[in-house]
């Protein structure tokens, strides 16, 4: 094994391996950074390149540009609120909210640390679990996707602060959104009025260049003034405190990417949904979940630190079974075949040596993504100072245009436009916007999963699969924490209160 | 129109929906309905709730509902848009609201009548020229160069295939 892992490095110090993965993260985090591309299409786009070159170079630049996606999503979530695509979204919720308090660099600097941090973790269990991980998977099924996704939905008291009802209103709509389109299941056009368009569904990227960025930019015309006004918000905070809350946030950081590597192993559940239950975990287990939603930083620290050890999570079944943990997972399953490589589990045997230069690839690639973020922290950090003539403008023209470029179809710039105004009075009306796209994100695993449960072990699924029941127990234990918490902070208030009119009695 | 109405037409275009998707949803088989329809009822239900709930309080609770109303000694002060204005600050504020979603339209129009491109470049240039950010020359330069790098990363590199806008036949024709 030692052999493997020094033989996996080796590969990847030729000249070739070390100019592609340069490459790859320069191109990926650009392609990060504009709204509605993600490392998808980042793949997509080099997939037609890689023939003909070393097998470590390949997989360095078709790796190498997918991590580097994950923090260009970031920068575009903490400076504008605008994801660059739906793994950015949890970003959004302190990120952006540090940017307006001047704590930009600060945010830029503990994501990209997190996100290091998380990948270097991710990639360690990768190594260390790959002979481990086979039963684990086979143990779960759909009922057990179910009880994740209905885990993420526990986020939603987070974000309703003020009003939980219309919170719940938020996610119900937000939910019914996604049913737009061909149902998966039953292959019946739901909500379409005969349009052939939205019989593809509404595009999640598209829907939240809307909610987030057009709905922003719309507000920041209105406000006629920077999204960070140095007049009245010092831009104060530095890199070194962003990589030093990352630090001191190391169990969480932890937690957070064992989790990544969690979800990426199971295949189809997606990034999205892992750093929405980053979030989700950081929240519920934060001795002070009230600063949450209003920039504190754990709520970037780990959705970051997530998404960096997905990566290394979605590599392992898609190395040991050839089933892709996500759909840039399935597009390094063709550069597979391209390359004559066949996953399956005598890639655990024979090409032990290419799947340690993937890890190596995993932490290099984090570790050269996270020195150039790291150094063009505070530039990035000035951006958001722009004045809002110059910002309106250029963002909506990007936004539009990465809404035509999701698809190839001017229809969803119709719908980014439709979801911009939805989100405005979103905003104004105090429905949360956060709510509507996790309801959004999670409703297609719900009802897949719930439907395939009820197909394979009928009604009374959760009687027969009791790890699925196990985690039924742990979710609403979890959904039922913030009350139990808020509960208590009022007898601890009425305590305090009776204690401090007893003194002046 | 005060707060007060602002939010009840929001709860009733929002009731509204639910029932519409409750009405969709019975062309649907048992299968495809199976979450849509108790989803949209409960969804009916909590507008409902909301209703009756925001029309029982005082307009600086607007914010609050049945459930988070315990919550309002610990919660954070009522956000500002929560506040009653004064008539004329609400018209003036209705009014940059409709200044600002005629941005986007106008972006959106231009979009579907002459494609990305030509839009990028008319609506940026429009923008900097009305709101006298920069002088006319310089607003052109970068505005010049804003769509050429536009152009360049999006339907050059990313190979993403052009869409010439609804116009096209018309300027074809020209041609």
């Amino acid at each position: 094994m030692l052999e493997a892992i020094t033989s996996g490095l080796a590969a990847l110090l030729t000249p070739q391996a070390i100019l592609f993965m340069f490459i790859g993260v320069v191109y990926g985090l650009v392609i990060g950074i504009l709204p509605g591309l993600g490392g998808v299409v980042a793949m997509a786009l080099l997939l037609p390149f890689t023939y003909g070159f070393e097998t470590a170079a390949t997989l360095a630049l078709l790796l190498g540009a997918h991590i580097a996606t994950i923090w260009g999503d970031s920068v575009t979530s903490i400076l504008f609120s605008v994801p660059g695509s739906a793994k950015g979204l949890a970003l959004c919720f302190d990120g952006y909210p540090m940017t307006k308090q001047g704590q930009a660099t600060r945010a830029l600097a503990a994501s990209a640390t997190g996100a290091l941090m998380g990948g270097i973790i991710g990639a360690v269990f990768l190594a260390l679990c790959i002979p481990l991980i086979r039963p684990v998977i086979l143990a779960l099924g759909p009922s057990e996707y179910l009880m994740m996704a209905l885990w993420g939905l526990t986020v939603i008291a987070t974000f309703s602060e003020g009003s939980l009802m219309k919170g719940l209103i938020a996610s119900v709509l937000g939910v019914l959104v996604a049913f737009i389109g061909t149902d998966v299941v039953t292959a019946t056009p739901r909500f379409t009025f005969g349009s052939e368009f939205l019989l593809d569904g509404i595009s999640f990227p598209v829907a939240m260049i809307g909610l987030f960025a057009v709905s922003e930019m719309m507000k920041l015309a209105i406000k006629g003034t920077p999204i960070v006004d140095r007049a009245q918000v010092r831009e104060d905070s530095t890199v070194w405190q962003g990589i030093r809350d990352a630090l001191r946030h190391w169990w969480l950081v932890v937690r957070s990417s064992l989790l990544g590597l969690w979800i990426g192993v199971l295949p189809g559940v997606g990034a999205s949904v892992a750093g929405l239950a980053a979030y989700a975990q950081a929240a519920q287990t934060s001795k002070t979940p009230e600063r949450f939603g209003k920039g504190a930083v754990e709520g970037v620290i780990a959705p970051d630190a997530t998404m960096g050890a997905n990566e290394g999570g979605g590599l392992m079944p898609t190395l040991a079974f050839g089933i892709p943990g996500g759909e840039s997972m399935a597009l390094l399953l063709v550069a597979f075949i391209g390359l004559g490589v066949v996953p399956g589990p005598e890639m655990l045997t024979k090409n032990l040596d290419l799947v340690f230069s993937m890890v190596w690839i995993v932490v290099i690639a984090n570790i050269v993504v996270t020195v150039i973020g790291l150094a063009i922290c505070p530039a990035l950090a000035r951006l958001p100072t722009l004045h809002a003539n110059l910002m309106v403008p250029i963002v909506l023209s990007v936004c539009f245009v990465g809404a035509y470029a999701t698809r190839s179809r001017i229809e969803d710039v119709v719908v980014a436009f439709v979801f911009g105004l939805l989100g405005y009075l979103m905003d104004k009306y105090r429905y949360s916007r956060a709510n509507f796209v996790i309801g959004m994100v999670l409703a297609v695993m719900i009802e897949r999963n719930l439907h395939i449960s009820l197909t394979l072990y009928g009604a009374d699924f959760l009687m027969q699969r009791p790890i699925a029941l196990a985690m039924l127990a742990f979710v609403l234990i979890t959904a039922a924490l913030p009350f139990i918490r808020h509960v208590r902070r009022r007898k601890r208030a009425r305590i305090g209160g009776d204690a401090g009119t007893g003194a002046v009695l | 129109m005060s707060r007060r109405a602002q939010e009840n037409v929001v709860i009733a275009v929002l009731a509204a929906v639910f029932v519409l998707v409750i009405v969709l949803c019975q062309d649907f088989g048992p299968r495809a309905r199976m979450i849509p329809l108790p989803l949209a009822v409960f969804g009916l239900i909590l507008a409902a709730i909301q209703a009756v709930w925001q029309n029982l309080r005082s307009t600086d609770e607007l914010q609050m509902d049945l459930i988070s109303i315990q919550e309002r000694s610990l919660a954070a002060a009522v956000p500002e848009s929560g506040k009653e204005g004064k008539g004329a600050d609400r018209g003036t504020a209705f009014r940059q609201e409709l200044g600002a979603f005629g941005i986007v339209a106008a972006l959106l129009v231009l979009e579907l009548a002459l494609g990305p491109i030509p839009a990028v470049f008319l609506f940026t240039g429009g923008y900097f020229l009305l709101t006298r950010h920069y002088s006319v020359p310089a607003g052109l330069i970068y505005t010049a160069v804003f769509t050429a790098a536009t152009y360049g990363l999006f339907f050059v590199v990313l190979e993403i295939q052009p869409y010439h806008g609804l116009l096209a036949p018309l300027i074809e024709r020209f041609h």
